[in-house]
């Protein structure tokens, strides 16, 4: 009885606790989860958060993204960071909810494509400006109609609301968003995974945005713009049948509009219609007439198991966008500056039963692809002087951490390289750029840095990645057969004068002349040789591959199928 | 035996007519004739540039598959395989620069009347190619092959494109030399100390003329040991013999000069070596010219020339039993070899050579020793020669 009462007391106590106990609290030992720990992965995390979502505003709104960067350094471990953008800005009522209140954003229960599915939020890095130096966040916001405001920000941890102070008007037309912060206990690199890099990597996948980029150093890195599309904004998707869990169907069902479960299922999922519910209809043993708001677990688990046992068409990919052959390959060749560059779009495909997806691939090869080994600044974090970079992406976001965990990652190095003119792939200059798309992203864990290595995820990306290698390694063979062909004409060419001399002094014939002639005769010989070369490499990468293909192709035909 | 031989005499003297003449048109041939034949290669190759074709050198092959004993003359003679190199062939391309080189230096040593040595031909066309690292020639061995090459090309002997290899060899005997490129000196071989006369690299007729000989025959003594031995017991000037050391394997310079006394002057020429494998060899050379020289046998080697010794027969006849050396495995391996050999291929020859590998000895010439010092010179050699106790 004693310890019952104990209980109830500690129990009590255990909840007054638990309301009190307060957001920066969680917070603070969620940190990791949040994917704030590291101090340089810290910085770039909040780089990151604020810069989707100025890239997410202006899509919805239609706006050609500019955006400028600065971090300032302040102090040991101390940095200050603006972002500006030229997006549709905040109103005063909605800029405490967006910068004020954390787990606010509308993108949770929506099932769209977004960049910002992950991370703590802008209101995050409020959150951690104010515990780390106690400052509140700086704004200035714009809608360009003349109604510039300037305010500070900081959050009431104990409610998880918004504190608004020194609102004040600005007399100057502006339109966008200014983000001021400061934190502590971060720290500004150069590195592969540090902001800079993590903006160059935004500024290819988004190639309609124009990115500034000042350092700490006063260093100032511009990303022009290659393309003048704005990408759609995405549409939300109804789960499809193949993807949901129990848990899925009672909480839709809790909420749905719909009065019957029969509607409820035709109009909150894809892809089920009338054929679909008389099928399902056969395989519970309630009536499918019930109201949804009564649905029980186990009702609900009826439904699941007859969704496994009936055929849906593929969900539709209507909520993909992808960025685009054309458009990554123009990025790839302003931001890399590679020797060539091929990219492709592959077709929508499904994981898991019910999850659309879609990969995009480019690969740059030569000139300025790959990291370069001499340049300490870029190179410092990697262990073996890697030349070859991997850039991986989800929904146009970079993913810049947990490389080794990464679908990605496994795919790239699955492939076997060398049939593809890429002797030793570390240390060979290509970047290759993979977007992984999906309205719903595999990832590995909460860091949300690592794309699970789902089966049918790893043959797409595998395809993908083959089938851009193939054309990569007609553009390395061809360019070896040209390498190799300068030096066999130089090394023709050194012999000549001494030739045409010896000749000369013995049949007195001019020397120049003869020399001339020998050049002339060497460069015919090369072409000649160009020509055979270049065909017979050719068939063979040609005849090797398109068999490969033809059979990984079979076999993600019959899972999806 | 009386019949047997008198019938091998027939057919040399067939032999020997036939290459003599072969051998004169040859002979002939100067500085002159020489570079004109370059100048006309070095032509072929400016018009093929000239008309867009890819120049080539032609040359002989001369691997094992284009060598072949020509019965009727009696020597080993090159096939007309031919070989080219062309220049532009990555494989080819630095070889072709290579001949050309040499070509024009020995053109330039037959125009301007110079001689070298192979050594000095390698050092004078070593340099550095252009803006490059890398060299004209690496290694002699490089230069060597395309004198080769150019004497094979232009069907001559490098000694006549002025070019040398190191002499060997040493000549004594009462015979008259004139050395035309060096003050015009004249010598008499037997009057010039033992050491007698180094034997020069280049024995051609406009450098070295004979003179005047007072021999019967010419007697190539493969040990240096014997030579002088034979030296000190005036066996030249006793038996009207020129002596001929040639130190082991004779060197080109060597045997051409037997070539010369044997063609020119119609001496007869002994061979007489140690009875081994090597010693056989060497005869053979002299005799039938060798495989790697197989092109220039017409000017070098002497298909009438006799062995004299050592045989087996020797070591019955002198009672030389104890003084014989066990044959290694090497040398029956060789014995083996030569049995196979086309112009080893008569009675004499296979009887000596089975006997020797059965017996698994051979003998030295020095073993003679054993008699007394003066043996082979007042009996072992006069009474074989007397008796014309050859092997063919």
């Amino acid at each position: 009885m004693a310890e019952e009462l104990k209980s109830v007391i500690t129990g009590e106590r255990l909840a007054k606790e638990f309301k009190e106990h307060s957001v920066a609290e969680f917070f603070k030992k969620n940190r990791q989860m949040l994917g704030l720990y590291g101090k340089v992965r810290t910085l770039t995390t909040v780089v990151h958060e604020y810069i989707t979502n100025s890239l997410d505003a202006c899509e919805e709104a239609g706006i050609l993204p500019e955006i400028e960067v600065k971090i300032d350094e302040l102090g040991p471990e101390y940095y200050q960071v603006t972002v500006k953008d030229n997006g549709p800005g905040l109103t005063k009522e909605t800029v405490g909810k967006a910068l004020g209140k954390l787990l606010a954003g509308t993108k949770f229960h929506r099932l769209v494509q977004m960049r910002g599915q992950q991370g703590i939020g802008a209101s995050g890095c409020t959150m951690l400006s104010q515990m780390t130096t106690g400052k509140a966040i700086k704004v200035i916001s714009g809608t360009g109609k003349g109604n510039t405001f300037a305010c500070e920000i900081t959050i009431d941890p104990k409610r998880n609301e918004p504190k608004i102070e020194n609102m004040r008007d600005l007399d100057r037309n502006f339109r966008g968003l200014m983000i001021q912060a400061r934190f502590k206990g971060v720290l500004y690199r150069e590195s592969v995974m540090g902001p800079l890099e993590y903006i160059r990597r935004t500024a290819i996948a988004n190639p309609h945005a124009k990115i500034t980029f000042r350092s700490p150093k006063g260093e100032k890195v511009v990303f022009n713009r290659t393309s003048t599309y704005i990408p759609k904004p995405p549409k939300a998707m109804k789960p499809h049948p193949a993807g949901v869990t129990v848990d899925d169907v009672v909480t839709m069902a809790h909420h749905t509009k719909a009065k019957k479960v029969s509607s409820f299922l035709k109009n909150d999922f894809e892809r089920i219609g009338d054929t679909a519910l008389e099928k399902i209809q056969k395989l519970v043993s309630f009536d499918l007439n019930k109201d949804p708001k009564k649905l029980t677990w186990v009702e609900a688990e009826q439904i699941v198991n007859a969704f496994r046992k009936i055929k849906f068409l593929a969900p539709s990919a209507d909520g993909l966008r992808p960025i685009g052959e054309e458009r990554i390959r123009k990025s790839l060749e302003s931001i890399v500056q590679p020797e060539y560059v091929v990219t492709l779009t592959r077709a929508p495909k499904v994981y898991a039963g019910g999850y659309p997806f879609q990969v995009e691939i480019g690969i740059a090869y030569g000139g300025k692809a790959g990291i370069s080994t001499n340049n300490n600044s870029r190179s410092q974090e990697e262990e073996f002087g890697v030349r070859v970079e991997i850039m991986r992406f989800a929904n146009r976001a970079p993913l810049l951490f947990d490389a080794g965990n990464c679908a990605i990652t496994k795919a790239v190095h699955s492939i076997d390289w060398k049939r593809y003119g890429v002797r030793d792939l570390e240390n060979t200059p290509l970047t290759i750029f993979v977007n992984f798309i999906s309205v719903h992203v595999p990832y590995t864990g909460a860091g949300k840095q690592a794309i699970a290595d789902e089966d049918e995820v790893m043959e797409e990306l595998r395809l993908a990645l083959m089938v851009c290698a193939r054309k990569t390694a007609r553009y390395i063979s061809a360019k070896r057969a040209e390498i190799e062909r300068r030096m066999k004409r130089d090394m023709f060419y050194k012999y000549i004068p001494e030739i045409a001399e010896a000749l000369s002094k013995i049949t007195k014939k001019d020397k120049e002349k003869i020399a001339k002639k020998l050049e002339w005769l060497v460069l015919t010989k090369l072409k000649l040789e160009k020509r055979e070369e270049k065909s017979s490499k050719e068939l063979k990468v040609e005849g090797k591959d398109s068999k490969k293909v033809a059979k990984g192709e079979e076999k993600i035909a019959e899972k999806s199928g | 035996m009386a019949k047997k031989k008198s019938s091998v005499k027939k057919t040399e003297r067939k032999i020997s007519k036939a290459l003599s003449k072969s051998v004169a048109k040859k002979e002939k041939e100067g500085p002159k004739e020489i570079a004109a034949r370059i100048k006309e290669v070095a032509r072929g190759i400016v018009k093929d540039i000239e008309s867009g074709r890819n120049p080539k050198f032609k040359t002989k092959q001369r691997g094992r598959g284009n060598v072949l004993f020509d019965e009727k003359l009696g020597i080993i003679k090159l096939g007309d395989k031919d070989t080219t190199r062309t220049f532009l062939n990555i494989a080819h391309a630095r070889k072709f620069l290579q001949t050309m080189l040499v070509m024009s230096k020995t053109y330039e040593y037959l125009t301007n009347n110079k001689t070298a040595s192979i050594r000095e031909v390698y050092y004078e066309l070593k340099h550095t190619i252009g803006n490059t690292k890398e060299n004209t020639f690496e290694d002699q061995r490089e230069s060597d092959a395309c004198i080769v090459d150019l004497e094979h090309s232009i069907d001559t002997i490098r000694e006549k494109l002025n070019v040398h290899a190191n002499p060997k060899g040493t000549l004594y005997g009462d015979i008259t030399l004139v050395d035309r490129q060096h003050h015009n000196d004249t010598f008499n071989c037997l009057k010039l100390g033992r050491g007698g006369w180094s034997i020069m690299s280049r024995i051609e007729p406009h450098e070295i003329e004979i003179k005047k000989i007072n021999a019967k025959y010419v007697l190539v003594i493969e040990t240096s040991a014997m030579y002088e031995r034979l030296v000190e017991e005036d066996f030249a000037r006793k038996n009207k013999a020129i002596l001929v050391g040639t130190g082991g394997q004779a060197a080109r310079g060597t045997r051409r000069l037997i070539h010369r006394l044997h063609f020119e002057h119609k001496l007869p020429v002994y061979v007489f070596t140690d009875g081994d494998p090597y010693g056989w060899y060497i005869y053979s050379v002299i005799k039938q010219g060798s495989m790697a020289l197989a092109a220039h046998s017409r000017l070098l080697a002497c298909p009438e020339a006799k062995y004299i010794g050592m045989t087996l027969e020797d070591v019955e006849d002198y009672g030389l039993q104890n003084v014989t050396e066990k044959m290694k495995p090497g040398d029956i391996k060789r014995a083996k070899e030569l049995l196979a050999y086309e112009w080893f291929k008569n009675k004499p020859w296979q009887k000596e050579l089975k006997k020797a590998i059965q017996l698994k000895i051979r003998i030295e010439q020095q073993a003679l020793a054993n008699k007394s010092l003066e043996f082979v010179a007042k009996e072992y050699l006069p009474k074989k020669i007397k008796n014309e106790e050859f092997l063919p």
